[in-house]
């Protein structure tokens, strides 16, 4: 694995439920790369295909075709217990609707991502690592609550926390800011966009625009298709729209032509 | 309310297709109770067909006596027939009973043929099925050394004699084949048929024969009420069969209320959402129960039918076992009805309840959470959060479980229920077959030869030469109203062991040894006079002994119960060490081995048959409660099973999260379910040695326990192995876009 190479690397993804007439699309051939270390921002409007996308790159769920390498893994053709280690060594996932374990405390949702991620660390570690993922997201001082005793921030921020003590490479955040006030959006957001600085890529699905447009990467969807591609501040989406590769873009590491 | 329950199965056709399923077989299961209603319909429908005797009275002879003259005279006496009562030993060796009787002319106990034709000639018999085919012919010897040629001229029987296998001939014929003149049987019908009735009349009986100079060799039999003579023997399983009926139903009362209580509860946020667009508390409550109500609906439509079934095959089961009748379809209405009761309102308070509950919450809360209560409000709950458990998969697991009281409880309630009721059922087989083989424990003899003919017709002399045999008397008696076995033997016999639990073995004229069991249930112990109602009449002994027999029965010295019986010298049983009669007995006779009785287990196998088809119903029942309970908890969960899996958990840390909370349940109701089958099962025996005043011995089946254990072990793993199965097999996002 190349340290410069993408750490998404799609291509054809396609997935879709059911056969023939009754099928339904949730996204069509995409073909993106991702970049090491990015805050790539995937934005669209409901049933536009960003959620299916961001669960693909996840890999907690796989595509019906194409081809899908994350971190120099093709995930789209592991057994389901195989994908479940690889997601515990390297993502981080962040729901909208945080999905705690609601009889375990902000402390021990944390420590049991770290447990399924690697059994061999020591309890002690386990709970030094926790406990440090916790005071990245500033609730070291409610570590004992249960998420039936935080707020919708806190238990955001413990997802958070759940999500990096595995120090995972990549980090997909659907609909992060969802549930919670524009403050607390705002905070989460910044919080997730700090984590690049330490070399993981960050994966944000929203409706938001506007937090959107803070990121490195931005990919707009629309039909369960790519309709505009901003990187490095460069509108991408002529060659969203064609099938004809420029040259001058193929030359780019970080993005290839979607077809 | 149909199209509402259409409508939700397409919603969730396991779980409410399992309710249903589930809880039909409790229905049918608590059919069981009407087992003793659908058995007894079809003994007293028989017995009325046949006309049995209130009363039967065995006499030597009646040769020299008028028996006409009984009925007129007797004021209670509505018919009086005379019988003759004798057996014969077949060709192929087989002893059977002889019946004479005025074929064709009775109105009581009355012989029908199913095959060919009553006999009408000498000679001609009719026998029951097996004995011989209609055109069969075979030899018997007559008392005078002659031999009578008898031509099968039918097959069939009466209700009295069923299961036995009997020849029925005519009086004459009979007589000839006994020896006597007269008659040795009578068959007697009542106008007032009560106990009491009954009791008064046969004493007067007794006095009138006395009277005409008739012996009675046995106390009479009363009939009472219409019933058959078997009736009470069936009555005692169908008690037993009742009990493990009241188990199903309990079983089934979990069952209902957790089904209901949970297809509720998992609306809660349906509810909550069309409380907030206005429909109101009382128009939402009825739509649950209303749910609740058609989920109750088709399982009595299911269950009835079940029920019905499952009592008819079990009271077809033990008549055919024990009477070889073959009875038409009967059913409870009572119990049909109060199963159906049972479901429709049991469905109706519990669903009223669990949607007071849901609709009573705070509209905001309910909204708020999906899953009910959030976790961590109860006391128990925060309690739960400071258990030191190790692994943080057991601590969730916990955790839940105390959450999901209601669910829990529920499930260990039925775990209970299997356990208990398959150590109930291994119990009864145990007690059985101790009980059969501690029958026999005392008995020295290897065989008991009876010759035919009632009384006392053996000379006590005959045994004199022969060291290995003795001659004896196994009369019936009756000691405070029960029914016993008085046998006289000798004071020194080898024939039984003479170790007794207190006191001695007799020595004296006047004294006896009874069974221990019936003398504590009668409340007589050593040094108390007991008054012992023989054929005779009344005799006082005075009890030095108690004996470790099992059944019910008073030793005493057989020149002493020959002289009460009034026939000194006489016996009417040849008791041998050996297993062949003892060679000095000619003619006919009837041998009884040692070998035979622990052989023959038909009896108690039926029995653990019925046992084991309850028990299966029972365990099936809570089977699939449980198996319910789970499928509705694991899917209930599985956006927090699908969110796991997202951060790394694979399909054996969501199997380990599940049976780490099933472990606890499965070991609590273990521990509850092996005590309840103890105290079950001893108190059934309990009942059962009260019941019959004697000692049966109860013996728990401790040899079961470590196959009970491994099957509700293995069955709950397995059952959370398939329901994680199920729950893993969709794409966690998937999954958690449901949630969303």
């Amino acid at each position: 694995m190349e340290l410069n190479s993408p750490l998404v690397q799609a291509r054809d993804v396609t997935r879709k439920w059911g056969r023939g007439t009754a099928a339904q699309l949730g996204v069509d051939r995409i073909h993106l790369n991702i970049g090491r270390g990015e805050l790539a921002s995937i934005v669209g409007p409901s049933g536009s295909g960003k959620s299916t996308l961001g669960a693909l790159i996840a890999g907690i769920d796989t595509p019906s075709s194409g081809s899908l390498v994350v971190d120099g893994t093709r995930i789209d053709s592991l057994s389901n217990d195989r994908l479940a280690r690889w997601r515990g060594d390297t993502v981080g996932i962040v729901f909208q609707d945080f999905h705690l374990i609601p009889t375990l405390t902000a402390e021990e949702n944390i420590a049991l991502a770290a447990q399924l991620a690697d059994r061999s660390v020591r309890r002690a570690e386990r709970r030094d690592r926790s406990r440090a993922a916790l005071a990245a997201v500033g609730l070291d001082s409610k570590a004992r609550r249960l998420p039936s005793q935080l707020s919708g921030g806190e238990q955001q921020r413990v997802a958070i926390a759940r999500a990096i003590v595995t120090r995972p490479r990549l980090i997909v955040a659907d609909e992060p800011t969802g549930s919670l006030d524009q403050a607390s959006g705002h905070e989460v957001f910044e919080l997730l966009a700090g984590l690049t600085g330490s070399g993981t890529t960050v994966v944000v699905i929203t409706h938001d625009r506007e937090l959107a447009a803070g990121a490195d990467r931005q990919i707009a969807m629309l039909d369960g298709r790519i309709a505009t591609h901003t990187a490095a501040g460069v509108d991408m989406s002529p060659f969203v729209e064609t099938d004809v590769r420029s040259p001058a873009v193929a030359a780019d590491a970080d993005l290839e032509p979607v077809r | 309310m149909i199209r509402r329950l259409l409508r939700q199965l397409g919603r969730a056709p396991v779980r409410i297709l399992t309710s249903v399923v589930a809880l039909a077989l409790a229905i049918g299961a608590i059919g069981v109770l009407a087992v003793p209603t659908v058995a007894t319909s079809s003994l007293r429908s028989t017995a009325a067909d046949d006309g049995v005797p209130q009363i039967v009275v065995p006499v030597v002879d009646t040769a020299s006596f008028d028996v006409s003259s009984l009925a007129p005279a007797l004021a209670n006496v509505d018919r009086l027939e005379a019988e003759v009562l004798t057996d014969v030993v077949l060709g192929d060796g087989r002893a059977v009973d002889v019946v004479g009787a005025d074929l064709g002319a009775q109105q009581i106990d009355v012989v029908a043929a199913d095959q060919g034709r009553l006999p009408v000639e000498r000679g001609e018999v009719l026998v029951t099925a097996g004995i011989a085919l209609v055109g069969d012919r075979f030899d018997v010897p007559l008392a005078d050394r002659t031999t009578l040629e008898m031509t099968v001229v039918g097959v069939g029987g009466t209700t009295f004699w069923s299961d036995e296998d009997v020849v029925f001939t005519s009086i004459e014929t009979a007589a000839a084949l006994a020896g006597i003149d007269g008659a040795n049987w009578l068959v007697v019908r009542t106008l007032d048929t009560s106990s009491d009735a009954l009791r008064a009349t046969s004493r007067d009986l007794r006095a009138a024969l006395a009277a005409g100079g008739v012996t009675t060799s046995s106390l009479p039999l009363t009939i009472p009420g219409g019933r058959h003579p078997i009736e009470a023997d069936i009555d005692q399983i169908s008690t037993l069969v009742g009990l493990l009926g009241i188990v199903a139903g309990l079983v089934a009362l979990v069952l209902l209320a957790s089904t209901v209580n949970t297809l509720i509860t998992e609306r809660s946020r349906e509810v909550a959402i069309m409380r907030a667009l206005g429909a109101p508390g009382r128009l939402v409550r009825r739509r649950l129960r209303r749910l609740a109500l058609g989920i109750a609906a088709a399982a009595v439509l299911i269950g009835l039918p079940l029920g019905v079934l499952i009592s008819n095959l079990i009271a077809r089961l033990l008549l055919d076992e024990f009477l070889g009748i073959t009875p038409g379809i009967a059913v409870s209405l009572p119990v049909m009805a109060g199963s159906a009761l049972f479901a429709l309102l049991g469905a109706r308070l519990v669903a009223a309840r669990a949607a007071w509950r849901v609709t009573s919450r705070p509209l905001a809360e309910a909204l708020r959470d999906r899953s009910g209560a959030p976790f961590g409000q109860r006391l128990t709950e925060r309690l739960s959060v400071r258990l030191p458990l190790a692994g943080l998969l057991d601590r969730a697991a916990v955790r839940n479980g105390v959450h999901q009281r209601a669910r829990s409880l529920a499930m260990l309630a039925q775990i209970t229920a299997a356990v208990a009721a398959l150590m109930v059922i291994a119990s009864l087989a145990t007690t059985a077959t101790g009980y059969n083989e501690a029958i026999i424990e005392p008995v020295q003899w290897g065989s008991r030869t009876f010759v035919p003919g009632p009384g006392l017709d053996i000379d006590a002399s005959v045994a004199d030469d022969d060291p290995r045999s003795e001659v004896g008397a196994d009369i019936d008696g009756e000691v405070a109203g029960w029914e016993v076995s008085v046998m006289g033997f000798a004071s020194e016999t080898k024939m039984i062991d003479r170790s007794m639990n207190e006191g001695r073995w007799f020595a004296n004229p006047g004294e006896a040894a009874i069974s221990t069991g019936f003398a504590e249930r009668i409340g007589v112990g050593v040094g108390d006079d007991i008054e012992v109602d023989l054929a005779s009449g009344l005799q006082t002994y005075t009890i030095v002994g108690l004996h470790p027999d099992r059944d019910r029965s008073v030793f005493v010295d057989i020149d002493e119960l020959a002289a009460d019986m009034l026939l000194p010298g006489m016996g009417n049983v040849v008791m041998s060490l050996d297993d062949q009669p003892p060679s000095y007995l000619t003619g006919e006779l009837q041998v009884q081995r040692l070998s035979d009785l622990s052989d023959d287990d038909s009896g108690t196998t039926a029995i653990l048959l019925i046992f084991t088809a309850i028990g299966a119903v029972v365990v099936a029942v809570a089977g699939l409660a449980v198996a319910s309970g789970l499928a509705v908890g694991v899917y209930e969960r599985r956006h927090d099973f699908a969110a796991l899996r997202a951060i790394g958990a694979r399909r054996r840390h969501i199997f380990r999260l599940v049976v780490a909370e099933l472990v606890p349940l499965g070991v609590a109701g273990i521990g509850i379910g092996l005590i309840a089958g103890w105290w079950g099962s001893a108190a059934i025996i309990e009942s059962f040695e009260a019941s019959n005043a004697v000692e049966i011995g109860f013996t728990y089946a401790t040899g079961a326990i470590p196959l009970t254990v491994g099957v509700v072990l293995f069955g709950t793993v397995a059952l959370g192995a398939l329901m994680v199965r199920r729950v893993s097999r969709r794409p966690a996002a998937v999954v958690l876009r449901g949630a969303a």
